[in-house]
């Protein structure tokens, strides 16, 4: 069983194609700017909404506002893929699903078992990792891989995920012995020195990456992290100005 | 700068220009934009009454007033274009019908107190009570909120080479023809002669009008526009037009002519009926594509008709050609309101599809949209059509289609509220000792018999008496068997195949959903905490909660979805089941027009935790919230299950921004989707690409963006014409991604 936080379906943002997106619960690295903070503890939470509450003192037997949300559903390989199969006429030939989260690595097994299901169907596998954890076998699985590059400097990575980035740099290394489609991403953060022009001559360096690209940060996750009782985030949105500098460190290939 | 792409440009302008002055002429419309123009100082029309109730009818009734509003119509030339010819005003506004009435009209008080006066008191004077009543139909009409369809007008579709063989002068000829051979006709051959000279008539004042700008002109190039526009008008005011210049502006004028009858008439396969001209004029040497493009743009402009391009032919070949290319381009160039509908098969140029979505994506002006051949031919067909009739129906309406020249079919006219159905089950349950939703189904199902029985009395009437009401006596010009027969096409239709549409099956198949997930699987409330809660619409928040978090319809695999299917079955069967006499039968379909909140105001809460008077569900959409990713795919497939498969259709109706790139990566997601539609079985996408930034600011000022169009159901509509309520439940269907 697996522990899921959504499932989300006709999603165009998460790879080619029309694509089913699987979150999973859970999450070793710490981003102080992560957009989905309900996918980072490996436990189910509450999501409190208190303006939707209706105060029907009923808490006990189930909240139907919405008030509070229960995060996190442990769900068996079999249901999860009787969810992805519901599209799947519409995958063709680059489409199909994507593991996301949370870090869908972290769930070694149920990932595996997921992928071999979803290949046995014809359905196209891609993983939105980290790339914290390596696993040849299921990488060589997969249809394409999106990996986060997020910070060139190790002790600046450290600070703002909790990890350094050695691991993830030699995971990047071995993953492009494979031949398996990268794609590498950078979130932006204008407040951190992230050293996107190495990461990008680093990653230009990778025989697989078939395209690096910066998504702009999103303050989208900040209601979430109030809804977990978190504080906000100090990140700011990068300008379009900034965003059109970082241009020339993107590629597709 | 007189170049074509400057001239669309100042007719584009000026389309912007008349769109606000319209709005200020006849308030918000919440219609098609129609192509009218604004209407011009000092027009002014005298009708003719010939009923004692107010209003006119019949043959009489409706010639001698198409003759006053006709001939009331001062002529429309614009130096920029190559066609003429413009409508304004309609025999509809004079028959009482507040519905349709411009504030122009209503401002002229001689006509509203001839209103106010008038010898009954009801809504509309489209229909002849005082001959043909139908007052024991009105109270379960009313109960079971049935729009009847009695008193509509045309909602069929001519064969246009008909007109296009004979012309104006071949429609005199063959009125007398048939007039000797038919000569206990001659009221009937009276008025159609007298219609078809008030065209040739309104031609002919064009032609004076050209003539006195061609005196005036000192702009050499503008000079020569204008003779050659004249020479055409001369061509095509008596004979049958020769070269594609010429059938685009006899269309441009019968088209005026059939609007201002009715302001109906449809469309026509754009790309096959003109393709001989085309090829004809481009191997004279006459034509180039360039001029076939703004040609087209030209008669876009001058009516937003349905349409259709591309499909197959009976032999399931391909009939896409270079001329539906050129379509496209044409209408990209003009981008304004178009109701193109390109009809999609597998053997079609799958080329031509993904250009047409890119159009679509492009501008972001709601067309073209999109229909299904195979399953709209195959359906047509188990109505005991044969498949070359099946695959001449073209899309020419909202949800609709009709054979041309051959089909009598009110689509679009007839509707019941299956909410409402829903509603009166509901009460009687309430005095059963034993509830239960599959009770509450039968009841439903008794109820419904009863709402089509009473909906088809309704139909027989309108077909019996529509031609002494309103005889369609431009529509017949171009119609089988009325000129050769002297009768209405009411009476002489080779397929009398009658759409009666469902409207709310959304709240109805959510509403079963949650009754039977809520108090019958998981006992969170009884019966009668329910029946309550409805009574006093929901002020329990917690039952609401819980009834309004039920599974939805579309949201995959849920006991709603699973509702959903069952109400189509029975639907369908039901409808197909009414006995009808004289050959006549009725097709199943799912659609609510833009009718979605006067059916919702007169349905009570209803258990999806709808509350009372809440608009009811547009069309065979699913209701809003259905998903919180609000996906694409997922309605795409839950509408795909619902069709009734007579040939009529349960159209997907999509409103959302893809925000994909104009590459082919983005075309072809959305292409998937259109071809994995109806891949599942359906049958037409009305589709709104929009723009959600540019939607909001002209939410807030519509004058912002004037020439932003939206498809409010299966019309599409200038945004800046629609009333505040109209734009609200735009903008709140987009961003609930229905």
């Amino acid at each position: 069983m697996a522990l899921i936080t959504d499932i989300r379906r006709a999603s165009f943002h998460d790879g080619e194609g029309i694509r089913t997106t699987v979150f999973f619960k859970g999450c070793p690295l710490r981003c102080e700017w992560c957009h989905n903070p309900e996918c980072i503890s490996f436990e189910p939470q509450i999501l409190s909404y208190p303006e939707r509450c209706i105060g029907c003192g009923m808490c006990d037997k189930g909240c139907y506002a919405g008030a509070k949300v229960r995060c996190g559903r442990e769900m068996s390989p079999e249901e999860i893929v009787s969810e992805i199969l519901l599209d799947k006429p519409y995958y063709g030939k680059d489409g199909g699903v994507t593991f996301s989260g949370g870090e869908p690595m972290a769930w070694k097994e149920e990932l595996s078992r997921l992928v071999d299901m979803c290949r046995d169907e014809g359905i196209g596998c891609a993983v939105e990792t980290s790339l914290i954890y390596y696993d040849e076998e299921i990488f060589r699985k997969l249809d394409m891989v999106m990996a986060d590059l997020k910070i060139w400097d190790s002790q600046t990575h450290k600070r703002y995920t909790g990890v350094g980035n050695e691991r993830i740099i030699e995971n990047f290394k071995r993953l492009d012995k494979l031949g398996v489609p990268i794609v590498v991403r950078t979130p932006v953060i204008p407040e951190i020195e992230q050293g996107i022009d190495h990461i990008s001559e680093f990653v230009k360096g990778l025989e697989n990456v078939k395209k690096y690209e910066l998504l702009p940060y999103h303050p989208l996750g900040q209601t979430k992290r109030t809804a977990l009782g978190l504080e906000a985030d100090k990140f700011t949105v990068p300008q379009k100005n900034y965003m059109e500098e970082l241009k020339k460190y993107v590629f597709i290939r | 700068m007189y170049s074509y792409a400057d001239r669309l440009a100042a007719m584009r302008e000026t389309k912007i220009k008349h769109t606000l002055q319209k709005r200020k002429q006849n308030g918000y419309t919440d219609l098609d934009d129609f192509g009218t123009v604004p209407i011009s100082e000092g027009y002014r029309v005298e009708p003719w009454y010939n009923s004692e109730n107010g209003s006119f009818y019949g043959l009489d009734g409706m010639s001698e007033n198409f003759v006053r509003v006709i001939d009331a119509h001062v002529p429309y030339v614009d130096k920029n274009e190559m066609l003429c010819g413009r409508w304004r005003d309609m025999l509809v506004n004079y028959r009482g019908d507040l519905h349709y009435m411009p504030d122009w009209l209503k401002d002229n008080l001689k006509n509203l107190e001839f209103i106010k006066n008038g010898a009954t008191n009801q809504w509309s004077k489209r229909w002849d009570e005082q001959r043909f009543p139908y007052d024991h139909l009105k109270p379960l009409q009313l109960k079971y909120n049935i729009t009847t369809g009695i008193d509509a007008d045309a909602h069929f579709a001519t064969d246009y080479s008909i007109g296009f063989e004979l012309g104006f002068g071949g429609f005199l000829e063959k009125i007398e023809k048939y007039r000797h051979i038919n000569p206990d006709k001659k009221d009937f051959y009276d008025a159609e002669e007298k219609c078809v000279k008030a065209i040739i008539r309104f031609v002919d004042r064009h032609i004076e009008h050209i003539d006195a700008l061609i005196a005036d002109e000192s702009d050499e190039r503008v000079r020569e526009n204008l003779i050659v526009m004249r020479d055409t008008c001369k061509a095509v005011r008596y004979d049958a037009p020769k070269t594609f210049r010429q059938v685009c502006q006899w269309t441009a004028f019968f088209n005026c002519a059939a609007r201002i009858f009715t302001r109906d008439g449809a469309g026509f396969q754009l790309d096959g009926l003109l393709y001989p001209y085309y090829l004809r004029d481009v191997e004279s040497g006459i034509l180039d594509d360039e001029t076939a493009k703004f040609l087209i743009a030209n008669l876009l402009l001058i009516d937003p008709h349905y349409y259709q391009l591309s499909g197959v032919d009976e032999n399931d070949k391909d009939m896409t050609n270079h001329l539906s290319y050129l379509v496209l381009e044409a209408a990209d160039s003009i981008n304004i309101a178009c109701n193109l509908t390109v009809r999609v098969h597998k053997n079609c140029d799958k080329e031509f599809v993904k250009k047409a979505v890119y159009y679509l994506l492009k501008n972001k002006n709601g067309w073209p949209r999109f229909c299904n051949d195979k399953t709209l031919a195959e359906g047509y067909m188990r109505n005991g059509v044969d498949k070359k009739t099946a695959r001449e129906r073209i899309a020419v309406g909202c949800n609709w289609m009709c054979v041309p020249g051959k089909e009598f079919p009110m689509n679009d006219t007839v509707k019941i509220n299956v909410a409402k159905v829903f509603e009166e089950a509901l009460k009687d349950l309430r005095a059963e000792s034993d509830k239960s939703t599959e009770r509450l189904f039968e009841i439903y199902e008794s109820h419904l018999t009863r709402a089509i029985e009473v909906t088809a009395e309704g139909i027989n009437l309108h077909i019996d008496h529509i031609a002494d009401v309103t005889p369609e006596l431009i529509m017949n010009l171009m119609m089988h068997n009325t000129i050769e027969r002297g009768e209405d096409i009411s009476r002489c239709a080779e397929l009398y195949t009658v759409g009666v549409d469902g409207a709310g099956l959304a709240v109805v198949a959510d509403s079963f959903g949650a009754l039977e997930a809520r108090i019958e699987k998981e006992g969170l409330l009884s019966w009668d905490e329910m029946y309550e809660a409805l009574d006093n619409d929901f002020s329990d928040a917690r039952i609401h909660a819980i009834m309004k978090s039920a599974p939805k319809y579309c949201q995959g695999n849920t006991v709603a979805d699973a509702w959903a299917r069952r109400l189509t079955d029975s639907w369908a069967k039901h409808v197909k089941a009414q006995k009808m006499p004289e050959g006549r039968q009725l097709v199943p379909g799912w659609f609510s027009w833009s009718r979605t909140i006067e059916y919702g105001s007169k349905v009570g809460a209803t258990p999806n935790g709808r509350r009372a008077g809440e608009p009811i569900s547009h069309g065979a959409n699913p209701n809003a919230g259905f998903r919180s990713d609000g996906a694409v795919t997922a309605q795409s497939t839950g509408i795909a299950a619902v069709q009734c498969g007579f040939g009529n259709t349960a159209p997907l109706q999509l409103e959302f921004d893809p925000q994909v790139a104009l590459d082919d990566d983005g075309v072809e997601r959305v292409m998937n989707i259109i071809l994995t539609h109806f891949g599942l079985g359906g049958t037409l996408i009305n589709i709104n690409v929009l723009d959600g930034e540019k939607l909001m600011e002209a939410n807030k000022d519509p004058n912002l963006h004037p020439d932003l169009v939206v498809r409010v159901t299966g019309f599409t509509a200038y945004f800046a014409s629609l009333s505040p309520k109209f734009r609200q439940l735009v903008v709140d269907r987009f961003i609930n991604g229905i």
